[in-house]
């Protein structure tokens, strides 16, 4: 007997009505939100019930939003989109929603692809991609979820700057937001509004001869209310500098500005200075210049301003014993923790809760990293049990992830999640750890779930693009402090 | 910014550096069982890399050295020692991703108006990424260089020299420079006449 095409569909018909009127699968197209009950997987996944990440593809140039209870993507955003020739999304912040899968805004920074990857200085590369930041929104309240940009902050503020963003919580909670980059050695705060306005800026120069460090507030020209730093411009290195670059031949005046990370409590922030193994810590109320923390080993705890001119404050760097990469505050405030990496592979631990950061001291380093495995991200959950690290290792070693018991200051437990582990964050019930390994903007990629307590590590999803940052959406301002704010 | 090297006295730390570094490594290896550079993962101590990160660097009256690898701007393997033996040397390191390096090297050719006592060359001291798409690193390297003796307008010779950073003995570890463009002026004895950091004001000079 031969089945002809035309009775097969009428078959198939029949089937799928008879299937929708008995109530399992048939769903309108493009639903929001995918019901994963009865599938086999479910019971894994259904745990992380209220968890949105946020995932920027570094060179597949594009975000996504997924839905880590399913697992799906919500919904994704290519910046091709927006006009850009090979984007590159780089760091990402979410400010806190109370139901994400509804809706919430997100922070996203942009850089060109010059990297050691490829010949940057090509006439075929060098003007590829481009300085980007903006202000993203997830609408997920209609029948197609999506993702769109809110506004280019980088050209409402005439400044582009490509590496991390972190939002203020604390006393500075639904107020700003941070953008640095290391190319330019700048930040810049602004408020969160969806037209954003300039608060502070800060430009970072050293002086190789004299062996000091200036970091100055710098101001929009007065007839534009912007800067002139669209894109390159101000761009001192066409690359990020890569972990162990800070000992690369640069601009005599490069320092790798990496981040600005918020203290929980108190109304400071700290600029971290990767090549000057170094972190500004700065009055939020006044953005002064309060201090910068030296955080090798061996080093004073910080060192000294020399003077301070105008909106400038000179600091005596007579030694830069190794460079750092992130440094950030645990949830409660009570430490500052600094990465120290390539010529010492340690932990700085400062106790940060004095309002004058002058009195911080280094009280203890997290040790015994080696001398292939560099200290690089941190990340903390909401009520600073733990603190998680990436510990970052080049070709052929993969790195790992690490949990450290802040009693005691020893690493408790490491996983080997995959080559070129990037950030930690965790999930809103402070239960999971959520960390994205990236293969080197080609290989193996993925995103891992590990149980915070157990130490088990409990799922692993695939990422296509080379992520090399990702976020939780908090759940309120109060669980971002445990998000890209306090650390990065 | 002018910046000879000459002239600065630095307070160093260099004994809070030796210890720290130094008990990791007895607690963690036996000396010597480890090499660094950018191949196998290792990565270098203080001491490995002139005591940290922004190491003396050559000074007046030391001998350049010139063991180190360079080629020319066709990728052809050439020799340091043959180059600036007998000649006064004026030697320009820069890199193709700092662009105030690159700026660099026409202020330098104006003043050097083509000398006849004073040869002034080029060298670009890294090479550029080819690791996801392939091909030859030095000749890559070249082909930038020679955009951008075409793009400047320059006249004199540029030379590729590979760097590994990581490395105790890659080339800016073994002159000490950090910052781009370190110009090196080398007697005809080969010693070194006076190391300027960063750009400067060459009317200035004695090049």
């Amino acid at each position: 007997m031969s089945i002809s095409r035309r009775d097969l569909m009428k078959g198939a018909m029949a089937a799928g009505v008879a299937g929708a009127a008995s109530g399992f699968g048939m769903k309108a197209a493009q639903a929001a939100v995918h019901d994963a009950t009865g599938e086999r997987q479910h019971d894994l996944f259904k745990q992380f019930k209220g968890n949105v990440v946020l995932l920027p593809g570094k060179y597949s140039g594009a975000v996504s939003a997924m839905d880590l209870s399913v697992p799906e993507t919500l919904a994704w955003y290519s910046f091709g989109l927006a006009g850009i020739d090979m984007p590159i999304p780089h760091h990402i912040a979410a400010l806190p929603s109370a139901d994400p899968y509804k809706g919430f805004d997100f922070y996203q920074t942009m850089q060109p692809p010059a990297a050691p990857y490829v010949n940057e200085n090509s006439p075929e590369w060098r003007d590829r991609g481009a300085f980007k930041m903006f202000k993203m929104r997830y609408d997920g309240s209609g029948q197609q979820n999506k993702i769109s940009i809110v506004s280019d902050v980088s050209e409402a503020t005439g400044m582009a700057l490509g590496v991390h963003v972190s939002i203020g919580v604390g006393p500075n909670a639904n107020k700003y937001v941070a953008y640095a980059d290391g190319q330019k050695d700048m930040v810049l705060i602004t408020d969160i509004s969806d037209d954003p306005k300039i608060v502070k800026a800060f430009r970072c120069d050293y002086d190789p001869v004299a062996r000091q460090v200036n970091i100055s507030h710098i101001f929009p020209d007065q007839a534009t209310g912007k800067f002139d730093f669209i894109d390159r411009k101000g761009m001192k290195t066409s690359h990020e500098a890569m972990l162990g670059e800070e000992l690369m031949p640069a601009d005599p005046t490069a320092v790798f500005v990496d981040a600005f990370t918020w203290h929980p409590e108190l109304p400071l922030g700290a600029i971290l200075i990767r090549r000057l193994g170094c972190c500004a810590i700065v009055d939020t109320n006044t953005w002064e210049v309060l201090a910068m923390l030296s955080t090798g080993k061996g080093a004073p705890d910080n060192f000294p301003l020399v003077k301070q001119q105008g909106y400038t404050w000179t600091f005596s760097i007579p030694s830069v014993l190794t460079p750092l990469h992130e440094a950030g505050f645990i949830t409660s405030g009570e430490y500052f923790l600094a990465c120290n990496n390539v010529l010492q592979n340690n932990i700085a631990v400062y106790r940060s809760e004095d309002p004058n950061p002058l009195k911080w001291k280094k009280e203890t380093f997290v040790e015994g990293f080696g001398r292939k495995y560099l200290p690089l991200h941190m990340g903390n959950v909401p009520d600073s049990r733990w603190v998680f690290f990436t510990i970052w290792a080049r070709k052929p070693h993969n790195g790992y992830i690490c949990k450290v018991d802040p009693k005691t200051w020893k690493v408790v437990a490491k996983w080997d999640t995959g080559p070129d582990p990037h950030t930690c964050d965790c999930t809103v019930d402070g239960q999971f750890i959520t960390t994205v390994y990236s293969g080197h903007q080609a290989g193996q990629s993925g995103m891992v779930v590990i149980h915070a307590d157990s130490n088990e590590i409990v799922a692993r999803l695939p990422n296509p693009g080379g992520m090399h940052d990702h976020v939780v959406v908090p759940e309120s301002w109060e669980g971002l402090k445990s998000s890209r704010s306090t650390s990065v | 910014m002018t910046t000879s090297r000459r002239a600065i006295h630095r307070d160093r730390l260099r004994v809070g550096c030796s210890a720290a570094a130094g008990a990791l490594m007895l607690t963690l290896y036996a000396p010597g069982s480890v090499l660094a550079d950018s191949v196998d993962g290792v990565f270098p101590t203080a001491e490995e890399v002139g005591g940290e990160v922004f190491p003396e660097g050559l000074k007046v009256g030391d001998a350049f050295p010139t063991d180190w690898e360079i080629y020319d701007d066709h990728g052809k393997k050439t020799d340091v020692g043959k180059l600036i033996k007998g000649k006064r040397t004026v030697l320009a390191f820069f890199i193709s991703a700092v662009p105030v390096s690159v700026q660099e090297l026409k202020k330098l050719e104006k003043v050097h108006n083509g000398s006849s006592k004073t040869q002034l060359l080029f060298v670009n001291t890294d090479l550029v990424g080819a690791g996801l798409l392939g091909g030859n690193r030095v000749d890559e390297t070249a082909r930038t260089v020679r955009v951008i003796q075409r793009e400047e307008k320059l006249n004199n010779r540029m030379f590729v020299a590979p760097n590994d950073a990581l490395d105790p003995a890659g080339l800016s570890n073994k002159l000490g420079f950090r910052g781009l463009p370190t110009v090196y002026v080398v007697d005809a004895d080969g010693r070194v006449e006076n190391v300027y950091v960063g750009p400067q004001n060459w009317s200035d000079t004695n090049i």
